[in-house]
């Protein structure tokens, strides 16, 4: 008797396993089809559990710091940047504007390197192949900054509780500048590849379609929410360091489909470039630490701190007891909570779009597992 | 769509716009590549790479005093530092071992290091053989690692 | 002996044959091989890095280490696969990719044969190639193999359709099915057929990369995708044909494109006496050659390299001088321009890979039935229609050949 799923021509069950090119980690999606559209999908995570957030009830507050970087390995700066926050707010501790200030023009630049990292890979899972080595190749330049600046690349730990370890380089500024200057042609050019492409447009528009209510019933934020024509950042709405000093524009979308988050992608990062240049310009003497003790113990208390993270809301619950080890530290991982709407989008597309709309959504495994 | 838009989409001009960029990339000086291990990438000062135990320029000896200061802010507790009292009723520094191995290269040691005795430098090319030769003695730490060295 | 030995070719014509078939069959085994080695360069270059450079100078070498590793990789057969069909699968696909070149004039004197309905036979041999793909898919015994074997021969059906329609074209205006006669028509009208089908070839062209299954219509067997193509079962030497086939269907569609299209083996005006100074074109190609290799051996660091292409460079000088000698230069001259040819189509081939992304199925399947279909069914009537008006001039014009 031949295998009966197989012959049954109404629905078929296909794992898109763990090990997959295209699926940005170790994520494992069950779907249904109906020949080859998709009725049904179920996302099994947990391959890369690490128990993040229980090492941290062991560790102290600074030494939990490098930790983060590990969760969303693709934008460690901001990842520190909201822990590094979080602690501050339990503490109570100001930070010297010449930190903060820091402190944006790198979190901004990681933006710049997540997105083009996003640009990259999603190009390549929707068959262009030469994107993802532009991007790559910008996203040395902002490596190589990073690197100069807190002596990593990628797990950067860049940030301290209180302000930053180490003071600016000898011609970070005119880098950082440098960089800008180069960087925004680049955009260009790969606008010039993908953004008019008649084949780049068939393949985006009308994939992965969700509307603005559905997106803020499922929590869902970040360049989604954005693209689904919400007007919502937190760098606006609630601002952290000194996103209330500086001028930028939040790009919204129209459709929520797949080639509107790709606009809206796209424009933050010239937005990005327009933060940095601010920033850089205000950048002026001054201490880079504030008035924090040598041994870090808030008093007892909780603080929920979240800051716009490249992927969405990035959240840090922290629930101190008044030792110098958190009682609790909480994650509100944004592509674990964007990955609850893939089900949504992925509603009667063919096998073939579920690679872009996994793409789109610009998860990473790090993060949803923890 | 409008006369304009017609000829664009009929003479394929979007996709002659991205042909045109592909094209312009064969220039020479275009091309990114670092033939490692030939050319080796220029490494930043402050780049966290192999621990090395620094010894005094001039006499020698070992710079570290045996505080204990970098086991302390080790979030892996990988240091083991040992220590005898000498005649003098001094700390003197016996053994010291890094587990490179669960080293996740953060620097909390080497921020905590008073003297800076406990550096981590910029070689990046550490890969051993075995396990125990992830450990690193006293001796091996302050050596530094020894890669291998391709020629062609 | 010169003489006697043309005689004695020309009396058996089947060893003449035999003898013509032996080279082909090795150039063009060595044109496969450095097709890959092509494309992985020019791929690289266009993605801003070097593509093989360990391998030899160059990574020229890398062709040959390739077929060594396919060659000696474990050869899997999968259980419950059709054991025999699993081992033709691949022969069927290469030997209708190679059969092909049967037909094909490279230059006036120089092809197998001269069938007068020609390109019928192009057309139904290279169809035959189909079988190995959907054998290929079915003999291995699982479903993903199957599916993506299912999708690549309906694509390559469809836009098998839309080719041959808009050959049809060049058939209306060529009067004849031999594709000697064809190329010997674009001489006699002094107009090569792309200018009087521009709307055909343009078909033909988008037609070719979905045959082939190059981007933008290589889905059923991307990487990324979840059916992993016809030859997911396969492996070492299997593979390495299958491998092979479509590089040569490659080479055999960018061979009738030019062949019915771009003039065969004519230099750019050929029947313009007065351009005749083109034909010391492989002359100058010879030492552009030397010149660029040269360039690259000075800035090598390697001595051994650097040597390499001194040498190579010295020897491509060589190679012009020779080339000089009228009666070569009148021999070579059919070849190098079919040649020259054969070279741009497979480079935009590969500049497509690089640059654009990929259709979907459906969306591959509706380019091909709702446009490039119908365009063709277009082409065809206004062809007709345009030859029926002409035909009754007889003005000594080349258009009027288009009458005849």
């Amino acid at each position: 008797m031949p295998d009966a799923t197989f012959l049954d021509a109404n629905e078929l069950v296909i794992n898109m396993g763990p090990q997959h090119p295209a699926t940005h980690g170790v994520l494992r999606i069950k779907l249904k089809l109906d020949g080859e559209r998709v009725i049904g999908t179920e996302c099994i995570i947990g391959y890369l559990h690490r128990g993040v957030e229980k090492i941290a009830e062991n560790r102290t507050y600074a030494q939990f710091a490098p930790y983060v970087d590990r969760m969303d390995y693709c934008a460690a700066v901001t990842n520190g940047m909201g822990y590094v926050e979080a602690v501050e707010k339990l503490l109570g501790v100001e930070i010297p504007p010449r930190a903060q200030y820091t402190r944006m023009i790198l979190a901004e630049l990681q933006r710049i390197a997540s997105h083009l990292l996003w640009l990259g890979t999603h190009a390549l899972d929707i068959g262009a192949m030469t994107p993802v080595f532009y991007t790559f190749r910008e996203r040395e330049e902002v490596l190589k900054i990073f690197e100069k600046y807190c002596g990593a690349r990628l797990t950067t730990h860049a940030f301290r509780i209180g302000g930053l370890q180490y003071d600016l380089y000898d011609g970070f500024e005119r880098e950082t500048v440098k960089f800008c200057d180069y960087f925004l042609p680049k955009i260009d050019e790969y606008e010039q590849l993908l953004t008019k492409n008649r084949i780049w447009l068939k393949r985006t528009r009308e994939v992965g379609v969700i509307s603005g209510e559905d997106a803020i019933a499922y929590g869902v934020t970040g360049p989604v929410l954005r693209g689904s024509g919400v007007k919502w950042d937190i760098r606006k709405a609630q601002p952290y360091e000194a996103y209330d000093k500086v001028e930028f524009d939040v790009p919204i979308g129209e459709f929520g489909d797949t080639y509107d988050r790709y606009t809206v992608r796209m424009q933050e990062m010239r937005q990005s470039v327009r933060i940095i240049r601010q920033c850089v310009e205000r950048l002026g003497p001054g201490p880079i630490f504030g008035k924090v003790g040598k041994v870090i113990k808030p008093p007892a208390g909780e603080v929920y701190h979240s800051i716009e993270a490249p992927k969405g809301e990035l959240g840090y619950y922290v629930v101190s007891d008044g030792t110098v080890n958190p009682y609790r530290v909480r994650v509100r991982p944004p592509s674990l909570i964007n990955l609850q709407a893939f089900d949504k989008m992925a509603q009667g597309h063919l096998v073939a779009d579920i690679v872009a709309i996994v793409g789109t959504l610009d998860i990473v495994l790090g993060e949803v597992d923890r | 769509m409008d006369w304009k838009d017609f000829l664009r989409r009929i003479f394929f001009v979007d996709l002659i716009k991205g042909l045109r960029l592909t094209f312009s990339y064969q220039r020479p000086e275009a091309t990114y590549t670092e033939q490692y291990p030939l050319e080796r990438p220029p490494v930043a000062e402050r780049y966290r790479g192999a621990p090395r135990l620094n010894n005094h320029p001039q006499s020698g000896e070992t710079l570290c005093i045996a505080c204990n200061l970098c086991s302390i802010a080790c979030p892996e507790n990988l240091i083991v530092v040992g220590w005898a009292r000498t005649e003098d009723r001094k700390k003197r520094l016996t053994t010291f071992t890094y587990d490179l191995s669960r080293c996740m290269f953060c620097g909390l040691c080497e921020d905590a290091c008073p003297v800076d005795a406990l550096e981590l430098t910029q070689d990046f090319e550490i890969a051993q053989y075995s396990r125990e030769g992830m450990i690193w003695d006293r001796q091996a730490l302050e050596e530094g690692p020894k890669p291998v060295r391709y020629t062609r | 002996m010169l003489e006697s030995t043309q005689n004695f070719l020309v009396a058996n014509p089947l060893l003449l044959a035999f003898i013509k078939i032996l080279i082909i069959f090795t150039v063009l085994s060595l044109i496969v091989a450095y097709l890959v080695y092509m494309e992985r360069k020019v791929l690289a270059f266009m993605q801003a890095r070097l593509g093989p450079m360990r391998v030899g100078p160059w990574g020229l070498l890398q062709p040959v280490a390739d077929g060594l590793k396919l060659l000696l990789k474990e050869d899997i057969i999968p259980a419950g696969a059709d054991e025999w069909l699993f081992l033709l699968s691949p022969a069927i696909s290469i030997t209708a990719a190679f059969t092909v070149f049967a037909a094909i004039p490279f230059a006036g004197n120089f092809y197998v044969t001269d069938i007068n309905i020609g390109l019928l036979f192009i057309l139904a041999v290279s169809s035959l190639g189909i079988y190995g793909i959907i054998l290929g898919g079915w003999s291995s015994n699982s479903h993903y193999p199957l599916l993506g074997a299912l999708r690549s021969s309906a694509q390559l059906v469809s836009y098998e359709v839309a080719a041959s329609m808009a050959l049809v074209g060049v058939l209306l205006i060529s009067n004849s099915l031999s594709m000697v006669e064809i190329v010997k028509r674009q001489l006699d009208m002094g107009i090569w057929n792309v200018f009087l089908q521009p709307v055909a070839f343009l078909i033909y062209l988008i037609a070719a990369v979905a045959e082939t299954n190059r981007n933008p219509f290589d889905l059923p067997e991307a990487e990324s995708e979840l059916t992993a193509g016809f030859h997911t079962e396969y492996s070492g030497f299997r593979f390495a044909l299958y491998f092979m086939a479509e590089y040569t269907n490659m080479v055999v569609v960018s061979c009738i494109a030019v062949t019915l299209f771009l003039g065969g083996w004519l230099r750019p005006f050929a029947s313009f006496a007065a351009l005749d100074f083109l034909k010391y074109a492989p002359i100058l190609a010879f030492l552009g050659t030397a010149a660029f290799v040269l360039w690259l051996g000075l800035k090598s660091s390697v001595p051994l390299e650097r040597y390499f292409f001194i040498g190579l460079a010295a020897s491509c000088v060589v190679l012009a001088i020779l080339v000089a000698y009228p009666p070569v230069l009148n021999a070579i001259q059919g070849i190098f321009w079919f040649g020259a040819k054969i070279l741009g189509f497979l480079y935009a081939f590969i500049w497509y890979r690089a640059t654009f992304p990929r259709y979907r199925y459906d969306q591959l399947m509706n380019v091909g039935w709702r446009w490039m279909i119908p365009l063709a069914i277009v082409n065809l009537i206004v062809t007709a229609v345009a030859r029926y008006l002409w035909m009754s001039h007889h003005a000594a014009t080349p258009l009027a050949w288009l009458g005849r």
